[in-house]
């Protein structure tokens, strides 16, 4: 508990790393319909591409920093010597940006969402595939930003796309299948399945790499 | 006795001595089998009664695409190798075979797309084979950026490692594409497990080109490995002798 508070504490003081990506968002989500001014009417087409393109970008932006001034003002070499799992303080800290960034995230998307399609079950279906994607997506870019760790960001966020388009691709089929009435919960039983994985796995790798980068 | 030819093998210097003794005799079998298999496939073959003489690509894009997986396959084993093991060589070997699976990945996608025009009417289609492809040839590209943006090579071997597993989890999602999803992607037709669906006569000589292929890309991956070792090794004193 102490742990999630200090990295909490961490992460409330650099308001620019919480805030950032949560403006980005919201900026994307705004900008969309400026857009498509010729076809105001049938904005629900392209918005929820849209809108999973939103969170992977922001999510993105969020990781940028997540590892990178520990690294630099030496703090991250104190955290491995610390008496708690390095894997585990690494959990908390992704788990932090989550909950800062991640759900705020998903709460604007069903904000957004039902402001577009004006249709509240779909608006709802939209918050769980939003608060898993994102989780997913920090997972996979704090990753990078562990591999490209003095190499710039972008470098990391570019080897981790890759991995990130298979969810970008579930999520599409996934509203597909809400708006058919088909097979949604198991769109959403494939990404908890995907993300229980992740969340035990890439700690323990970033672990592994960070300290690759320090030795 | 085995782990002994392991342990002698993965040394660069007996790595090296191997390959040069080898190499030629892969080399023209290799060449000799895939021409034998191309020429076959593209003149003694009959028409496809549906596809017409347009599946004759398959010579080049069921090897190309056969060998993009296994290349990072075989990426994947050097990976847990040198992280495991420590075998210099097999990092060496990463780094060799990242550009020529990228190679033979945009072989595949490229030839996939030509025959996509005279059998789908399209290029390019947003198909989970075709898109899980496309991930793996940037998961290439992005191996390779990773590698080169360290100019210290022990760091460099271990990150980049350490991508190469967390990738190989696309290489069933490849592998499984056609089955798991509806995809304009054919199923295999060659499998282990079950009796190739394609006519005796195209398979011969497709086997045959999946093997010279497999022989030719598996030449053009020991130069590689041997460029990796003239460099890092650049300082040790046999290079010097063996230059």
């Amino acid at each position: 508990m102490n742990e999630l508070k200090l990295e909490y504490l961490k992460l409330k003081k650099k308001t620019r790393s919480w805030l950032g990506p949560i403006l980005v968002f919201w900026l994307i989500m705004l900008a969309f319909p400026l857009t498509v001014e010729f076809m105001q009417d049938k904005l629900e087409i392209g918005f929820f591409s849209v809108l999973w393109i939103a969170i992977l970008i922001s999510m993105m932006l969020a990781t940028e920093d997540i590892f990178i001034e520990d690294y630099n003002d030496g703090s991250l070499e104190q955290t491995i010597i610390k008496n708690t799992s390095f894997q585990f303080l690494i959990s908390i800290r992704i788990v932090v940006y989550w909950l800062m960034i991640g759900v705020p995230i998903s709460i604007l998307s069903f904000i957004f969402s039902l402001g577009t399609s004006e249709d509240l079950l779909l608006s709802i279906s939209v918050i769980p595939l939003s608060i898993i994607s994102s989780y997913i997506f920090l997972n996979l870019f704090a990753l990078g930003s562990a591999l490209s760790l003095n190499k710039g960001s972008l470098l990391g966020a570019l080897i981790t796309m890759p991995l990130a388009l298979p969810v970008l691709i579930v999520l599409g089929k996934s509203i597909i299948a809400f708006q058919l009435g088909i097979n949604y919960l198991e769109f959403i039983l494939l990404l908890l399945g995907c993300l229980s994985i992740i969340i035990i796995a890439v700690p323990i790798i970033v672990s592994f790499i960070i300290k690759a980068h320090l030795e | 006795m085995i782990k002994k030819f392991i342990h002698q093998f993965a040394s660069p210097k007996t790595y090296l001595y191997q390959v040069n003794r080898f190499y030629p005799y892969i080399f023209y079998s290799s060449l000799v089998i895939y021409i034998i298999s191309l020429i076959w496939g593209l003149f003694f073959t009959p028409e496809d009664f549906v596809q017409g003489n347009s599946y004759r690509i398959i010579y080049l894009h069921v090897p190309a695409s056969f060998l993009s997986q296994s290349l990072y396959l075989a990426m994947a084993v050097a990976s847990v190798t040198y992280l495991v093991w420590r075998v210099k060589l097999a990092a060496y070997l990463i780094i060799a075979i990242a550009p020529i699976g990228a190679m033979t990945t945009f072989i595949a996608l490229i030839s996939g797309s030509i025959w996509g025009i005279p059998t789908w009417g399209t290029w390019w289609q947003w198909d989970a084979r075709i898109t899980s492809t496309l991930i793996l040839f940037i998961m290439y590209l992005g191996l390779i950026s990773l590698h080169n943006s360290f100019s210290n090579f022990e760091k460099a071997d271990k990150l980049t490692s350490w991508l190469v597993i967390i990738g190989a989890v696309n290489i069933p999602i490849i592998k499984k594409s056609v089955d798991w999803w509806s995809t304009l992607h054919q199923s295999a037709s060659i499998t282990l497990t079950e009796k190739p669906t394609i006519d005796v006569l195209m398979l011969y000589p497709l086997i045959g080109s999946i093997i010279g292929f497999l022989g030719l890309i598996t030449c053009l991956v020991l130069t590689s490995s041997k460029y990796q070792i003239l460099i890092r090794e650049k300082t040790k004193s046999w290079i010097r002798d063996y230059v």
